[in-house]
């Protein structure tokens, strides 16, 4: 086995008069993926900006090739080859796919950059990548997982050693994640080291050599992959013995409540129509870009759209989302921190903010604001260090159920929710779907849209599976299986017959 | 200055006589300040006097916002117009020195009003204020009429060459007479501006006999924090320009505001005037004519007063 | 008991600049002002810069609800001096036909505030409706503003006659109680805005409108319809004010209101507000406008400085009092 390139020896990390980090010991070996998972908040974010050289530890030691190392900035790693591609992608959206990949290291000839030879150097690393993108596109109308591509190829350009990527199937859909996976064991093959953060565990079993549990800011467990199940890695990370992630399913009731026809969203959305029980978990399934999430937007009035959307057998105006609210239909976002949290708010403005008329009359009523602060505190579990802090200094997952407490504000009784687990560690997700399928045995009518297959099956009665803005197929009870909606969503044929 | 308005009487009865057709140019600034105001109302008024006076003659008239725009108005007024004469108050000296003298070079007419070109020698004639006058005139009052070791307070404009020569004009006139000036600051030729600085200065000094204001807008506002103070008895306040609120004020006797002093607007009339006499009758009208500043009094209010004029 | 006490001076121990950071400024300046001049704190003085500071103040709270929810005006200046040309013009031509008299004052003033009013829908529509930036709408309404002002005045100055003037005149410089007028409507409408920016949805909405605006719009806020307030509500403040310039000098030329729009902007960024929006506190503008308010006051009551670098001064304390609170801010 190979001397290991970069690794901490009892590093500690604190952030005022508190410890995030308890000595904690890591090896990246050439050759190796290395996993690093926890949950929200274990410190696996404080261990990869240590070791991408953007924080200082507090105490102990970061060895470069066995030699303690001091980042002066993480310009400094990156020109070792040490290089870090954040969750939330660090691409300047205004400029090409080529002049972020060449971003502060252009190509030069003379005086004059090299466009040319940028673009042509750009397409290659892309094409290395199974990555259809023109080299000389706008970031901004690039897809996400494009976007995460043109991370890797830009990681790729440079004189990679070590590859630190925080949680990169975030946001890439199964076929993306495949690409990715290959390209990281190529990586891999060649030497390189990688350290590598996901919830998702089958990933983790996937393809990494080797595992570390961080808990609470300390190392629990170190083992190679192969040694340990998915289970066990679970339980590492709680603390606990995990049974039964997903609750048992509620049944759907007679009467219906939310009823979509024909609903179109111009070059989103084709004629989409469907129908949801009282007490029901509706899944809908498909790739990233299918049209889903702008389907919910629609029904929830925040999209221009033609077709009815009927609530509890009324008609629901297009466009106007205060109706659909005030009517008891809500839409929980899949982009948490672009259209869902005001991060440098506190909980309370947030929480309140979309039925601050119910909050006193003409002055807002601040007890009344802070009584339901409490309330959601208590019933979603939220863990808040400081009651008055920004949103934005939440861990994800305590994010996404404050996201999920202001939703449910209005008590609705149809609930769109889109990703309701993206990003987030497994004993929150675990709540989450308890949540929601208590949500559904109270009676209420739920749908579910996810990128994460085991989500669907775990938590839906009925699946409906969008490809290329049209509903494609649904799934009854015992017919959703991966397979099925995988078909489906690439758009292949009718699963029927198989899936009987 | 007494000269020049008989000259101007005379020259109607030469007018009426006059026979080619001529077409004159009149390029001004706009009218974005009080005193530009009625620059334009005596432009306008005297153009329309001498249009009725004289059919054959016809006038361009332009006003202008800055210098590009006006030299743009000056190339239009030759190539479409096809002008005889030029009647100019160039907004800024520096960059309309070059495109005056191209029309002068052309052989057409020009006169240029109050602010000289860089080049000495292109206009034909020039009719202008004197700013140093202007300050002197104020100055020389103040002299004569407070007590050594009287305190004034002096508003300047807009720091510029103009307020640069007022000022020292009216320096130059006190020097000796033992009149002490405790503050001296830019009002901005703006009434609020002023009305803050004198409330300012009235908190500060216990004592002020006098208050020279270069201006008649800063007179204004400076009266009405005089006013406000309830001190109105104590000092007197000399403005500049003619306003005719002021001109109103002295010839009613208001010992607040005494006199005031000239710095006619109406001289754009002078120089039409001028200029249609010297195209029309051939007589000798070139050469410069700087009209002085006058102090306006009681008893001579009324020659100053227009009650259309908008300033 | 005990608990609480701890509370209050753990508060007490973390207060950060951010917070105290203008109003330190101001009173580093009252302090200058008494060291350098003993009128300094005389009642007239105090009278003279609370009440000047009153237009700029009563446009500046509205200002304050524009930015916040992350626009901007440019054009108050420019439409004080049309409002208040507009409102002379009015008044003259009234007392032709009723004489002189109340009514004629009071409509003067409702067609104020009805101007102001109609100017501020002008520029939000133009902005909500239209999709125009706010930056290119009001400096556009900024020109013709004061293009109509100086139209209206012909290049001179529109006065108010002068019985009427003797007759409105109270509105500036009368009050009660020793306090006159613009700084008792000053002090209410920024207590007003106060209440209205922290305890009211429409505050709260304008904040969030400004922090994210895709947030608002998917918490189910009108998010059109609170921008287009926070315009209008600038534009009836606007009225507002002018309500009380007219009566000060009983007149407007095209130079009124020179450069407010700046002032006002200054004022509300010194106070804490953030300029790209999200955060807004209305007491903060009231000591903005204060601390340039009291800025040119001392350099007029004092021969400290060539008044050519009046200007200059003015500059470094705003930006001093803008770095004041960056630096100490708790999250770097």
């Amino acid at each position: 086995m190979a001397d290991p390139i970069l690794s901490l020896s009892s590093v500690s990390k604190s952030f005022g008069p508190i410890e995030v980090l308890h000595g904690v010991d890591f090896e990246l070996r050439p050759g190796e993926i290395h996993a690093l998972i926890g949950e929200n908040g274990a410190g696996k974010s404080t261990t990869m900006k240590i070791l991408g050289g953007y924080i200082d530890q507090t105490a102990g030691e970061v060895l470069w090739q066995g030699q303690p190392l001091r980042f002066a900035h993480s310009d400094e790693a990156e020109a070792r080859g040490i290089i870090m591609i954040h969750q939330e992608f660090n691409l300047a959206e205004h400029l090409g796919v080529d002049q972020n990949v060449f971003l502060g290291r252009e190509l030069k000839r003379g005086w004059r950059l090299d466009h040319a030879a940028m673009r042509a150097r750009t397409a290659e690393l892309l094409a290395q990548l199974d990555c259809p993108v023109d080299p000389s596109a706008r970031v901004s109308d690039i897809s996400v997982p494009s976007k995460q591509m043109v991370e890797i190829a830009k990681a790729l350009s440079r004189d990679l050693k070590v590859l630190i990527m925080d949680e990169p199937t975030a946001v890439l859909t199964e076929r993306d994640c495949e690409v990715l996976f290959r390209q990281v064991e190529r990586l891999r093959d060649e030497g390189v080291a990688v350290l590598y953060t996901s919830h998702k565990l089958s990933e983790v079993k996937r393809i990494c050599d080797r595992v570390t549990v961080l808990r609470d800011g300390a190392m629990v467990r170190s083992s190679k992959v192969s040694e340990i199940t998915e289970d066990e890695m679970a339980e590492a990370m709680v603390g606990r013995e995990l049974s039964g992630l997903y609750p048992a399913k509620a049944l759907p009731r007679a009467e219906v409540m939310l009823e979509v026809e024909n609903l179109s969203v111009p070059g989103m959305v084709q004629g989409a129509s469907l129908k949801l029980r009282r007490g029901e978990v509706l899944g809908i399934g498909g790739l990233v870009g299918s049209g889903r999430t702008e389907l919910a937007e629609a029904i929830a009035g925040l999209r221009a759209c033609s077709g009815t959307v009927r609530l509890e057998g009324k008609d629901l105006p297009a466009a106007e989302p205060h109706v659909a609210m005030t009517r008891g239909l809500a839409y929980l976002t899949e982009d948490r921190k672009g259209a869902g949290l005001l991060l440098e708010k506190t909980l309370r403005e947030n929480l309140t903010l979309p039925l601050l008329d119910r909050f006193g009359g003409l002055l807002i009523d601040r007890k009344a604001e802070e009584a339901a602060l409490d309330k959601a505190i208590a019933d979603f579990a939220i863990r808040v260090p400081e009651r008055n802090m920004a949103v934005g200094n939440l861990s994800g997952g305590n994010q996404q159920k404050l996201l999920l407490a202001k939703t449910l504000l209005s008590d609705p009784q149809v609930i769109l929710i889109d990703e309701p687990t993206r990003g987030i560690d497994i004993g929150t997700k675990q709540q989450i779907y308890r949540l929601i399928a208590d949500l559904a045995a109270e009676g209420r009518a739920i749908v579910v849209i996810s990128s994460e297959m085991p989500e669907l099956i775990g938590l839906a009665s009925r699946v409906l599976v969008m490809h290329a803005g049209r509903v494609v197929g649904e799934l009854a009870q015992d017919e959703i299986n991966e397979g099925a909606i995988v078909r489906l969503a690439m758009g292949l044929k009718d699963s029927e017959g198989e899936a009987a | 200055m007494t000269k020049l308005f008989i000259a101007t009487t005379a020259l109607a009865t030469v007018l009426t006589g006059a026979a080619a057709a001529e077409t004159i140019g009149v390029s001004i600034p706009a009218a974005t300040h009080g005193w530009a105001g009625a620059l334009n109302y005596h432009a306008e008024r005297t153009i329309a006097r001498l249009e009725e006076a004289h059919p054959d003659l016809d006038f361009v008239l332009a006003t202008t916002p800055d210098s590009a725009t006006q030299v743009s108005d000056l190339e239009d007024m030759m190539a479409t117009r096809g002008i005889d004469a030029l009647v100019v108050l160039p907004f800024e000296s520096e960059p309309l020195t070059g495109p005056i003298k191209r029309i002068a070079d052309s052989g057409t007419w020009v006169t240029v009003v109050d602010r000289g070109l860089a080049q000495e020698g292109i206009q034909n004639l020039y009719v202008a204020g004197d700013n140093a006058s202007f300050g002197s005139t104020a100055g020389e009052y103040f002299a004569e009429n407070l007590d050594e070791g009287a305190k004034v307070v002096v508003m300047r404009g807009i720091p510029s060459t103009v307020d640069n020569e007022r000022v020292a004009g009216f320096e130059g006139a006190i020097e000796g007479s033992g009149i002490e000036v405790v503050a001296m600051d830019h009002g901005n030729w703006n009434r609020d501006t002023a009305f803050t600085l004198m409330q300012d200065w009235l908190s500060r000094f216990p004592e002020i006999d006098a208050v020279w204001a270069a201006d008649d807008d800063m007179a204004v506002g400076a009266l009405a924090a005089i006013e406000q103070a309830g001190r109105i008895d104590e000092m007197f306040v000399v403005g500049g320009a003619g306003m005719k609120e002021m001109v109103a004020r002295i010839a009613e006797g208001d010992e607040t505001v005494p006199v005031n002093v000239t710095y006619p607007p109406a001289m754009i009339s002078t120089a039409i005037e001028m200029t249609v006499l010297g195209l029309t009758s051939g007589a000798p009208m070139t050469g410069d004519f700087i009209i002085s500043s006058e102090l306006i009094t009681q008893e001579n209010a009324e020659d100053f007063y227009f009650e259309d004029s908008p300033y | 008991m005990a608990h609480a006490e701890t509370k209050t001076r753990r508060r007490g121990g973390s207060i950060d600049l951010k917070v105290i950071g203008p109003i330190v400024a101001l009173i580093v300046l009252v302090l200058i002002g008494v060291a350098l001049n003993p009128n300094f704190l005389s009642y007239a003085n105090i009278t003279n810069v609370l009440a000047r500071s009153a237009f700029i103040g009563i446009i500046a709270v509205g200002m304050t609800f524009v930015i916040t929810a992350g626009g901007l005006d440019l054009s108050v200046g420019s439409m004080a001096a049309f409002v208040a040309g507009l409102a002379i013009l009015t008044m003259n031509v009234l007392t032709d036909v009723w004489g002189v008299g109340l009514p004629v004052i009071l409509v003067g003033v409702a067609l104020a505030l009805v101007a102001g009013l109609i100017a501020g829908l002008i520029n939000g529509l133009l902005i909500t409706r239209v999709g125009i930036e706010a930056f290119i709408v009001t400096l556009g309404t900024m020109g013709i503003y004061r293009s109509l002002i100086t139209w209206l005045a012909d290049g001179g100055t529109l006065s108010l006659g002068f019985e009427m003037r003797e007759l409105y005149r109270p509105v500036y410089y009368g009050g009660i109680a020793g306090i006159s007028w613009p700084i008792i409507a000053f002090a209410v409408i920024a207590i007003l805005g106060e209440v209205v920016m922290r305890h009211t949805a429409f505050g709260r909405h304008c904040a969030a409108i400004g922090s994210n605006e895709k947030v608002a719009r998917y918490s189910s806020i009108a998010v059109l319809k609170v921008r287009l307030a926070t315009y209008v509500l600038l534009g009836l403040l606007v009225g507002f004010a002018v309500v009380m310039y007219v009566p000060r000098l009983g007149s407007a030329s095209a130079s009124t209101g020179l450069l407010w729009e700046l002032e006002a902007i200054a004022a509300v960024i010194i106070g804490g507000t953030l300029l790209k929006g999200g955060f807004g506190r209305v007491w903060g503008t009231v000591v903005g406008v204060l601390i340039l308010s009291l800025i040119g006051n001392i350099l007029n009551l004092t021969d400290f400085v060539s008044p050519y670098l009046n200007g200059a001064i003015q500059g470094a304390v705003i930006i001093l009092a803008v770095v004041l609170q960056r630096k100490t801010g708790t999250d770097r």
